[in-house]
C-alpha cells in the first residue's frame, strides 16, 4: 500500500474553531508588530520616565523628613564640578550597572568559542592570537565608551548650553580629558578582567556569575581584611574600591583612601598581566582533552 | 494492522515558521524510514512524537495516548536525539546506569541493563571512561545504547547512524533489523537515502513540513505518473535490438551509453514494453545480458517527488 | 515509579553529577577563602581574639548572606532548567518515565543540599576559628546554628525564585543579577514596609541580634535601617517565598516547551 501526494497547495479539510474572544488574535498580533517597529521599544519605555519620576516623587513625599536630612546634609548635591562627575562616574551603581551591561554583551565572547571549539577555526585563518585577542577587546571598549565616555563629554557640553556660557570649561578645561582618560581606564581594565573571566569556562551563564561574585567578594574580603588588620591597604583587594581610587586622581580629586593611588594602578595592571598570561595559555587552537 | 504512531492533522509552528503542515500518517509495526532533505520536518515529527513538543493543531499518539505531558508513555519509547550532547562529567556506564533510574530498576537491573546496552554496541571497554573523553563515534554509539537500555516496544532513532564509520554503520543497521524481528516498532530518520534503503522499503517521505510519499519504495515509484520508468538493457547488440522496438509506442525516449553495451528506454508502461522486448530480442536472436531499473531507488523517487 | 518515587531518583541523579562539576569545585574553593582569612587572622592577631571575633563574624555573615548565597543560590537555580537548555540534555530527562514537577523539585532539592553543605563548610570553618577561644561556650554553637538555619533559608528562598525565573526567561542570570545586586541591595535600606519586599529583608530579621542592641561595625553593616519583621513571620515569609516561587516553576516547566538554540 502506498500513496503519492501532489505537491503544492493543499486544502485543509479540517474544523475552523470559533474562538470565544475572535478579536484577541488580532488584538495580540497588533501590539506585536508594534513593538517590532525600530525605536518602538526606547519610545515605550521613555513614555513610563514620567510615572517612574513621580513615582520617585510620591516615595519622597511621604519620607519627607528623611529627604530633608538627606538634602540639609548634602548641600552641595546640585554643585556640578569635577567632583560632582567624578562621584558620579565612579560611584557603585555606576559600575554595577557598567559590568552588567558589558557582561551582557561579552560574557560569552571566549567562553562561547571555547564551548563550540571555534578556536580551531578562528586560527585555520590567516589570525594571530594577537589579533583575536584585540578583537575580542575591542568588542568591550566599544561598550564603555559608549557608555562613559560618549554620553559625559556630552553632558559636559549640555552644562555649557544649559548655562549659556563657558565659564565651566574655563574654570575646568581638563575635564573632557578626564573623563576620557578615565573611559580609557575602565576600557583596558574591564577589558582584561572581563576577557579573563570569559576565558575560565565553557558556560556563559556561569562566567557571568563569576564576573559578579569577583568582584563584590573582593569588595568583602577587603572589608574584612580591613576590620581585623585595622589597615586601609586591606582595600587593594576590592576592585571597586581600586576604580574609585584611580578615578578620583584622573579626575584630580581627593582618592577616597589614605594609601598612594599607584597602589591601585599597579593592583590594576597586574590584574591586566595575569590576565594577559592566562589569556595566552587559555587561547589556542589545538585543545588538550584529559 | 493497528497503528503504533498515529498523527492526525499534525501541525506544528515556530514563531511565523511552519515546521510541520497538517501531517497525517500511521506508523505500524516493523522499520518505517522518515526520509527527507535538513529542515523537512523530521526532526519535529520525532519531537512531537516524544512529547518534547506540544502540537499547535491535530495529536499525535503513541499505543493511542498522546505524548505531550504523559510521562508514563515513555515506558515503552525508547528516544535516540540527534544533538551530540550528554552529560560530560559521567562515564558511559554512569550515564546509562543514571537514566536507568527513572524506570524504578533496582541498583541490581540497572547495572545489568546498562552492560547489556553497552556491549550490544561494542562499548564494554570503554564503559568506565568519561562521556567527554569518547570519539563521535563513541558518543553516538552510547547514545544509542542509551535508547535501547530498557527494552521498549518502541524506538524513535532521530539520525542514529551520524558520525559512525562504516563499520560502526553496518553493525548498528544489523541490530535495528534485528529488532524488526522482535516485534519492535522502529521509526528511524535519515536524510542519507543509502542508510533508510539498507533498513527497510517502507518509507514516509517528508519535504517542507508536509508528506509527500509514503509505502514501499517500489510501490511509490509505481505512483509517481509523472516521471516515466527507466529501463536499462545490457546486450551484444544494443542498437540492433534497439532498433527492433523504437517505434514501439511504449517506448518514449531512447538513450544509448557510451560503453557501446547498454542503452537506457523511458517509458511510462513497463510490462508492455517489457513483452516487446522480449518479442524483438528473440526475433532478431539478440541476447540480452541485463536488464536493470536505474530510477527503481529511494534516490531518484526522492528527487522526482521533491522536484530536484 | 510514584512522584516521589521519581522526585528521589532525580535527587540522587543530580546530587552525583552537581558534586562532581567542575564549577562546584571552584564554587567551593571560594567559599573557602574566608578560612585562610580567618586562620590568617588568628595566626597575626594573637590577643585581640575578643574584637577580631565580633568584628569577624558580621563581616562574615555580609558575606555569607549578600554576596555568597545569592550567587550561588542565582547559579544553581536558574541551572535547574537553563543548563539542561543549553547542553542540550533536556531531551534525557523529558523523554523518561518521570512527572516534569518531579525533575524541577528533585533537581532542587540536590542542590540545595549542595549549596548547603558547601555554605556549612565555609561558614563553620571561619566562624569557629575565628572564635577559637570561646569553643567551650555553648551560645556560640546556638549562634551558629542559627546563622546556618538564616542561610539555609536563604539558599530555599533565593533558589525557589531563581527557579523560577529559570524557568521563564532566556537570559534569566541577568534579570537574576539585577534582583541579587540591585534591587536586593537597594530596596532592603527603604524605610518603612517597602523593605518586605526583598528576601534579605526577612533573612536579616532571623539573625541573632537587633538593631539598637550594640554590636561592632560589621552589626551596623547588616542592620543598618532594619526594621525587623518578627522572627515566626519572616520564617513564614520564606517558606511562603520558596513554596510559590518553586510551584510555580514546576507549573511552568510543566506547561511550556523548551526549544535548543541551533
Amino acid at each position: 500500500m502506498a500513496t503519492v501526494k501532489e505537491r503544492g497547495y493543499r486544502h485543509w479539510d479540517g474544523r475552523l474553531v470559533e474562538r470565544r474572544f475572535p478579536w484577541l488574535p488580532i488584538a495580540r498580533t497588533g501590539v506585536r508588530l508594534a513593538f517590532r517597529k525600530k525605536g518602538f521599544k526606547f519610545a515605550f519605555a521613555a513614555a513610563f520616565s514620567p510615572a517612574t519620576v513621580f513615582l520617585g516623587l510620591l516615595y519622597i513625599s511621604e519620607r519627607i523628613e528623611d529627604f530633608k536630612a538627606l538634602v540639609r546634609t548634602n548641600q552641595n548635591l546640585l554643585n556640578v564640578s569635577p567632583n560632582y562627575f567624578k562621584t558620579f562616574l565612579t560611584s557603585g551603581p555606576f559600575l554595577f550597572l557598567l559590568v552588567l551591561v558589558l557582561v551582557f554583551a561579552s560574557a560569552g565572547l571566549i567562553a562561547e568559542d571555547l564551548k563550540h571549539s571555534s578556536l580551531q577555526l578562528y586560527f585555520a585563518r590567516p589570525l594571530k592570537k594577537r589579533d583575536y585577542l584585540i578583537g575580542k577587546l575591542a568588542v568591550i571598549a566599544f561598550f564603555v565608551l559608549i557608555i562613559t565616555a560618549l554620553p559625559w563629554v556630552l553632558l559636559v557640553v549640555f552644562k555649557l548650553i544649559f548655562a549659556g556660557n563657558f565659564k565651566f570649561i574655563a574654570a575646568y578645561p581638563w575635564l573632557p580629558l578626564s573623563i576620557l582618560g578615565y573611559a580609557v581606564l575602565l576600557t583596558v581594565f574591564l577589558g582584561f578582567y572581563l576577557l579573563l573571566m570569559s576565558a575560565s569556562g565553557r558556560s556563559t551563564r556561569y562566567v557571568t556569575v563569576l564576573i559578579f561574585f569577583v568582584y563584590y567578594f573582593s569588595a568583602v574580603l577587603a572589608l574584612w581584611i580591613k576590620g581585623i588588620f585595622k589597615t586601609p591597604y586591606a582595600f587593594l583587594v576590592s576592585i571597586p574600591a581600586n576604580l574609585q581610587q584611580a578615578g578620583a586622581v584622573l579626575f584630580g580629586q581627593k582618592p577616597p583612601q589614605p594609601f598612594s593611588p599607584v597602589w591601585s594602578f599597579l593592583v590594576l595592571a597586574g590584574i591586566c598581566v595575569l590576565s594577559g598570561i592566562v589569556l595566552t595559555l587559555k587561547v589556542r587552537s589545538v585543545e588538550v582533552i584529559k | 494492522m493497528t497503528a503504533v504512531i498515529a498523527a492526525t492533522h499534525l501541525s506544528k509552528w515556530y514563531g511565523h515558521v511552519l515546521g510541520l503542515n497538517d501531517v497525517s500518517l500511521e506508523i505500524e509495526e516493523g522499520i518505517t524510514g522518515l526520509l527527507g532533505p535538513n529542515g523537512a520536518g523530521k526532526s519535529t515529527f520525532m519531537k512531537l512524537a516524544t512529547g518534547q513538543l506540544k502540537p499547535n493543531i491535530g495529536t499525535v499518539t503513541v499505543h493511542g495516548r498522546r505524548t505531550w505531558n504523559t510521562p508514563g508513555i515513555f515506558r515503552t519509547i525508547g528516544f535516540c536525539p540527534e544533538p551530540d550532547a550528554f552529560y560530560d562529567d559521567m562515564t558511559g556506564f554512569e550515564f546509562l546506569t543514571g537514566l536507568l533510574r527513572f524506570y524504578g530498576f533496582s541498583a541490581k537491573e540497572r547495572r545489568e541493563r546498562a552492560a547489556r546496552a553497552l556491549d550490544v554496541v561494542d562499548l564494554t571497554g570503554d564503559k568506565d571512561r568519561l562521556i567527554r573523553g569518547y570519539s563521535r563515534g563513541m558518543r553516538q554509539r552510547v547514545k544509542f545504547a542509551q535508547t535501547i537500555a530498557h527494552d521498549p516496544e518502541v524506538l524513535i532513532l532521530d539520525e542514529p547512524l551520524s558520525g559512525l564509520d562504516p563499520l560502526g554503520k553496518r553493525k548498528l543497521i544489523k541490530v535495528i533489523r534485528d529488532f524488526r524481528s522482535q516485534g519492535r516498532t522502529v521509526l528511524v530518520s535519515s536524510h542519507v537515502l543509502p542508510e533508510i534503503e539498507a533498513l527497510t522499503s517502507r518509507i514516509v517521505l517528508i519535504h517542507q513540513g508536509q508528506i509527500l510519499a509514503q509505502g514501499d519504495i517500489s510501490m511509490v515509484r509505481e505512483l509517481i505518473e509523472a516521471h516515466p520508468h527507466q529501463i536499462s538493457v545490457r546486450s551484444s547488440d544494443p542498437r540492433g535490438l534497439a532498433a527492433r522496438f523504437v517505434a514501439d509506442p511504449a517506448v518514449l525516449k531512447m538513450t544509448f551509453d557510451p560503453d557501446g553495451r547498454t542503452f537506457v528506454v523511458e517509458t511510462r508502461d513497463r510490462d508492455e514494453l517489457f513483452g516487446h522486448l522480449a518479442e524483438a530480442a528473440l526475433a532478431a536472436g539478440i541476447e540480452i545480458e541485463e536488464i536493470t531499473s536505474p530510477d527503481d531507488n529511494l534516490q531518484s523517487v526522492f528527487e522526482y517527488l521533491v522536484g530536484k | 515509579m510514584t512522584r516521589i518515587g521519581a522526585t528521589r531518583e532525580v535527587f540522587s541523579f543530580f546530587a552525583v553529577l552537581g558534586r562532581r562539576s567542575g564549577r562546584t569545585r571552584t564554587f567551593m574553593a571560594l567559599g573557602l577563602i574566608p578560612v585562610v582569612v580567618a586562620v590568617l587572622a588568628r595566626i597575626f592577631l594573637r590577643g585581640r581574639s575578643g574584637e577580631l571575633a565580633a568584628v569577624s563574624t558580621e563581616i562574615l555573615m555580609v558575606f555569607f548572606l549578600q554576596i555568597y548565597i545569592v550567587i550561588l543560590s542565582l547559579f544553581y537555580g536558574t541551572s535547574i532548567t537553563a543548563e539542561e537548555v543549553e547542553n542540550r540534555t533536556l531531551t534525557y530527562l523529558g523523554t523518561r518515565p518521570v512527572p516534569k514537577p518531579a525533575i524541577v523539585i528533585g533537581k532542587y532539592g540536590a542542590y540545595a543540599v549542595l549549596l548547603f553543605v558547601m555554605v556549612a563548610i565555609g561558614l563553620g570553618g571561619s566562624y569557629f576559628i575565628l572564635n577559637a577561644a570561646r569553643l567551650g561556650d555553648p551560645a556560640l554553637y546556638g549562634a551558629f546554628f542559627r546563622y546556618l538555619g538564616v542561610l539555609g533559608l536563604g539558599i530555599l528562598a533565593y533558589m525557589a525564585f531563581f527557579a523560577f525565573l529559570g524557568t521563564i526567561l532566556k537570559r534569566a542570570i541577568i534579570v537574576g543579577l539585577i534582583f541579587g545586586f540591585g534591587w536586593e541591595n537597594i530596596i532592603q535600606y527603604f524605610p518603612g514596609s517597602t523593605q518586605k519586599f526583598s528576601i534579605v529583608h526577612y533573612l536579616k530579621s532571623l539573625l541573632p541580634y537587633q538593631p539598637g542592641a550594640g554590636g561592632g561595625r560589621g552589626v551596623a553593616l547588616l542592620l543598618f535601617r532594619l526594621e525587623p519583621t518578627p522572627p515566626l513571620g519572616a520564617g513564614l515569609m520564606l517558606a511562603a517565598i520558596a513554596g510559590v516561587f518553586l510551584a510555580l516553576a514546576c507549573w511552568i516547566f510543566r506547561t511550556r516547551e523548551y526549544l535548543y538554540e541551533d
